[in-house]
Formats: C-alpha cells, structure tokens, sequence
C-alpha cells in the first residue's frame, strides 16, 4: 500500500510528465478501442447487407443443385418442404423462390436477366426487396404478369413504371417461354450487379408460365434469431432427409465471409505495427522520465531503500498511469463507438468504389460491444506496462553513488 | 539390266509419291470441303429435334432455309404452343420473332451460350458453327483408312468459345463422323456425332446428329437432330433472309 502512496504522490510531483504519458496512453487506446469498433461494425453491416437484401440466412435446395444448378435438380415438391419447414421450431418465416436466367426485351434493346417467382407477402420478412422500392409500387399475390425488377435493368431496357417489356426463356419442362409484362415498381437495393440483373413476378403466374408448379430452385429460411442460423439449418437437414440441403449464409456466401476474415486479418495486422510504434513510443518516453529522476533514486538507494522496493514503487506508478490512462482512452473510445453505432459514418464520397464491390451500403455504424472494448482496454494496459518494465529495471541496477552523480 | 531396274524403281516411286500428294488434301482443303459438304450452296431441310433429360423427352420439328454459310432461316412447326416462331441468323448475328407477344428480338452477344430452345444446342452453334475454317487452326493429328482425325486451335483474337475442337473426318465423304469440344482448361465439354450418312440427289448427307453433353449440370441430357428431308442447291427466295421474313413466315 505504501508504494501505491508514493506511486501516487510522484504522478502528481511530475504532472507535466504524468499528463504526457496519460494522453499518449488515453489516444492510443481510443484509437484501438474505436478501430476495432469500426472494423468490427463495417464487416458486421456488409455481411447483412449481403445476406438480407436477398439470399437469406439459410437456403434449402436439391442436394445436387449448388453443384449442378440445372433443370434437373429443382426442388420438384414444393409442398413436402413446405410442410417440413413449418413444423421446425425457430423459424420466423420462409418461402420458395424460382429463378430462371431469361432474356428481357424492351422496344430499344434485349438484355440477359434473371427473372424470379417469389411469393410476395412471404417475401417481405425474409428480404429487403420490399423495403428497396424506389417507383411503383412492390408486388402482391395474383399480380399476374405486373413486374418489380431493378432500376439498372430498367434503365438499360429503358423501361418505366406502368410501360410494358417481353421476355424469353425455357420453361421447367425446356419448352419455349414467352409473355409480355408490365413493369409495376422498380426497386434499388444498392447492389449494382444485382439491381441490373434482377426481375420479380408473383410465383403463382411464373408457375403458369414457366411450367413450375409446385416447383422451386430454392426456400429463403429466416431464422427466428438470425445468429442461430447455423444450429436452424442442420435441424433442418435431419428433418428433410438426403434429398435436399439446408445450408446456412455462412456457406452460401462463403467467398464474402472469407473475404471479411482475410480483411480483418489486415486490420489486425494493421494494428499490430501501430501497437509495436506505440510500445517504443511509449518504452522511449518512460526511459527519458525514469532517468530523469536518477538522482531521486540515487538518493532512495543511499537512504537504505531496497532495489525492490524501489522497483514495486516504479512499477506502481506505471500501472497507475496506465490503468487511468486506459480508463480514459476506452470511455472516450466507447463513447465513439457508441454514437457512431447509431449515427453510422457516411461514405458518400467514395459510393462508385462500393459499388464496385458489391457493396449496398455507403453508411457503416460502427460495433458497440463492452466486452470486446474492455479486452481492447486490457491489451493496451498489458502493452503500456510491458513497455516501462525494461527502463525501471534498467534504471533500477544503477548503484547508488553513480545514480546520485547522475545529471 | 540392274540401271533399268533402278530406273524403273526410282520413276515408279516418283509416279507414287505424286499421286499420293494429289490424292491427300490438305488440312485447310479438308476443313473447308467439310463446312462445304454440311452447307452446300442452298439448302432446304425438315427436321426433328429430340431433347432427352433425366426428366422426360422433348420433340420439336422445324424447317429451315440456308444460303451458304452465312444465311440461314428456322421456323419451328411443332408442338403447336411454339409453331411460328422464326429465327434468322445473317452473318453472326441472330434475331428471334415470338407470335405470342408479337416481337423481334436480337440476341445479344451475353445469352449466345445459352440454350437453343431447350436443346443441348447453343445459339452460338448457330452462328459460329459455320466459321471453323476462319476461326480456327486446323492440324492433322491422325489418321486410318476411313477417318482423318483433326485438332483445331483458335486462331489469335478469334471471337470464340472453344479451347480445342477434335473433328474425326469420314474420308469416304468428307463430312464430320465426331466433333469433340473442349473448353480453355482441355475440358471436354461435349460430342457431337453425325451419324447415317444418306444421299440426297448428289450429295451425302448426315442425317442423324446426337449431342452428348459432358458437363456435370446437363448429366444424362442428349438432342438428337434427325434430318427427314433436304434439298441442297436449289433456288431459296432471298425473302426469306431479311429481318421482316420473321413475322411473315412465322405462319
């Protein structure tokens, strides 16, 4: 206790030194607490951007469709999933879907797309589409052949809302499919590719069309805690048997979740050197202080106080320091990355370049969790105590009467 | 006496060798009087296309006019839900007219892999199918007593979709016996084999053409053409080669 006493009452005897030391600290943890808030946040808000918008939590297919996604391997009773689906506890909603790559004709142009059955009430709770709609208005069951498609496929087709467009394309049966339609909305969901390629019609009038009755390429699952999807979708396998598979986004979309892990690894990796700058800054700093004060521990050491002693005291006002220091830096950060979490940052400024990446959004919230900031304050104690360790002991095995003389 | 056996010999071998080197044409002959013999000048055809999947089985019938190698009109006559629908190819490019909702439209160059009315066809076949001697290196990789066997390589910047095509080549009547496609990895990707070879007046004709498709998606799939009836280099109305041609001979 007495040597957090000195400790104390040397931090107030150097206040300019103390004050330095806290700020540099207090920064550093700010800007590792909200880095990792906002790295954390961003992958966070990409990853349900992706997964919301359209493909979904889990997705049931025939067993051979993600390997052959041919005719031949559709889900040829939609009934019998459907009755599987709806016994299986955790489930907030799901619904079959039909895709089919068409050609869709304009009066100007045709362009290749993907037209898609779905049932548009169901619809709503599992996607975004919905919520995407930017003119029109969104599809209702028994819209016959009224379509809601994207706008850069209604801009390259040159279509708008209300005006009329064809498409081509090869029913379940491989016959000949062909109708006119009627745009009803047009949607934006901020994913280029996909908002250029995408068209809806209401699954009862593609089935008639497309000879897909009772048929579907694949169910959207939303699990009633989205964080469960994994546990919901192996439920799923046992229950529906060899013949289909459930898979939950973590391998539908595979490529972007490791695309966020290779990016998180260069996050910390970015981190790490900021943390070895930070470690010298800090270990340079702390050696100008301790032997700056040689002669007080000269004087310390001549007086009969034990090297021990003297490092307990040192070492004391290091963890002080650092304690308030992180204290400080990881409120400051935590405030950060609390307001930023409900006031996302906005980067409207580079939007083509997310564009380019597939990326809806623009606006990133940053991650507000407690845990990982008190782990974020833990680290860089452990760093800014480390760093002082090698100038109190290297201060410390000083003799006395050199350490007096000391200027 | 053994100079004048010698000499015999030697202007024996000579007499031999050039008649073998009139007899043997060369790989581009070979080539061009293939796409010739499948082409001719004019032809008139009726034909039955059989779609076979894991699913069921698919007929179609057509008729179609072609001038040269560049030219060609396709009327689909049955089933009756897609009678009237016309396609015309003119160079490489290629239009549809659809009766049901009364429209022309060019396929553009993003679907020209995609499936010809269901069938293990492309649209591509169509168009490029035509262009192997412009579009492709022809090399003699072999041969028997009744087929040459041919590797062809793209040609520089040549717009095409094959890494190699392997054609086995019926000397008897220079027509392609099997065409194995390959994709840019060395990946075969199907086999097509024209099979009974029929006359029709002068000219030897396959009559039966089966696409075996060897990708894992179109597993257990095959189109098989039959050819019922043909006219080769008889008058065809240059009508039927014009953008309007698609509505009027829809029906």
């Amino acid at each position: 206790m007495m040597f957090v006493h000195f400790a104390v009452r040397n931090i107030r005897a150097y206040r300019n030194r103390s004050l330095v030391t806290i700020l540099l600290l207090a920064l550093t943890t700010t800007m590792l607490v909200f880095a990792t808030a906002f790295m954390d946040g961003s992958h966070a808000k990409m990853l349900s951007n992706a997964v919301e918008i359209y493909p979904g939590y889990i997705q049931i297919t025939h067993r051979d469709f993600r390997d052959k996604p041919s005719l031949d391997n559709l889900i040829f009773d939609t009934g019998s999933v459907r009755r599987v689906v709806a016994t299986t506890p955790g489930i907030a909603a799901f619904a079959p879907r039909f895709e089919s790559f068409v050609l869709f004709a304009g009066d100007a142009k045709a362009v290749g797309g993907m037209l898609t059955g779905i049932e548009p009430a169901a619809e709503k709770k599992l996607s975004r589409l919905a919520a995407s709609l930017t003119r029109g208005a969104y599809l209702e069951e028994g819209d016959g052949n009224r379509l809601y498609l994207g706008y850069e496929l209604a801009r390259r087709l040159k279509v708008e809302v209300g005006e009329r467009l064809s498409f081509v394309g090869t029913g379940v049966d491989s016959s000949f499919a062909a109708d006119t339609l009627v745009v009803k909305g047009i949607f934006n969901t901020g994913l280029f590719d996909f908002d250029a390629t995408a068209a809806f019609v209401d699954k009862g009038y593609f089935d008639r069309i497309m000879m897909a009755e009772n048929h579907a390429t694949h169910f959207i699952v939303l699990p009633a805690d989205p964080r469960e999807a994994d546990p919901v979708a192996a439920d799923l396998n046992s229950r529906l048997g060899p013949d289909y598979l459930a898979e939950s986004w973590r391998t539908t979309m595979e490529g972007l979740v490791q695309a966020m892990l290779v990016d998180s690894i260069f996050g910390y990796l970015t981190l790490a050197v900021i943390f070895i700058v930070i470690f010298f800054v800090v270990l340079i700093y702390t050696w100008l202080t301790v032997f700056a004060r040689m002669r007080e521990i000269g004087v310390l050491r001549a007086v009969g106080t034990r090297p021990g002693q003297i490092l307990r005291m040192l070492v004391a006002e290091s963890m002080l320091l650092a304690l308030g220091s992180v204290v400080l830096g990881g409120i400051i950060g935590g405030v950060l990355a609390w307001y930023f979490h409900h006031h996302p940052i906005c980067f409207s400024f580079s939007e083509e370049q997310f564009k380019q990446y597939g990326l809806a959004a623009s606006s990133m919230p940053t991650a507000f969790a407690p845990l990982v900031i008190l782990r974020d304050m833990a680290v860089m104690f452990v760093l800014a105590v480390g760093s002082t360790l090698y100038p109190i002991v290297k201060a410390n095995r000083v003799r006395p009467i050199e350490a007096i003389h000391h200027v | 006496m053994t100079h004048l056996k010698r000499l015999t010999a030697a202007i024996f071998c000579l007499l031999w060798t050039a008649s073998t080197a009139v007899a043997t044409p060369s790989v581009d002959d070979i080539v061009k009087r293939v796409e010739a013999n499948l082409s001719g000048e004019t032809a008139f055809m009726r034909l039955t296309m059989v779609v076979r999947t894991k699913r069921g089985k698919r007929t179609m019938k057509m008729e179609s006019w072609a001038k040269g190698r560049d030219r060609s009109f396709i009327r689909i006559t049955y089933p009756g839900k897609d009678s009237g629908i016309t396609f015309l190819k003119i160079d490489n490019a290629m239009w549809q007219y659809v009766p049901r909702i009364e429209k022309t439209i060019k396929i553009p160059a993003s679907m020209m892999l995609q499936s010809w009315m269901g069938s293990d066809f492309t649209n591509d076949d169509l168009v490029r199918e035509s262009s192997i001697s412009e579009d492709y290196h022809a090399a003699l990789a072999g041969e028997n007593e009744t087929e040459y066997l041919l590797d062809l390589h793209p040609r520089e910047e040549a717009p095409v979709v094959w890494g190699r095509i392997r054609m086995h080549v019926s000397k008897e009547y220079l027509l392609p016996a099997r065409v194995s496609y390959y994709d840019e990895e060395g990946r075969l990707v199907r086999v097509l084999d024209y099979l009974e070879v029929k006359p029709f007046g002068e000219r030897h004709y396959p009559t039966r053409w089966r696409m075996l498709p060897q990708s894992l998606d179109r597993e257990g799939h095959l189109t098989e053409v039959i050819i019922e009836h043909a006219v080769f280099d008889a008058e065809i109305d240059e009508a039927y080669f014009t953008k309007r041609a698609l509505k009027r001979f829809s029906q």
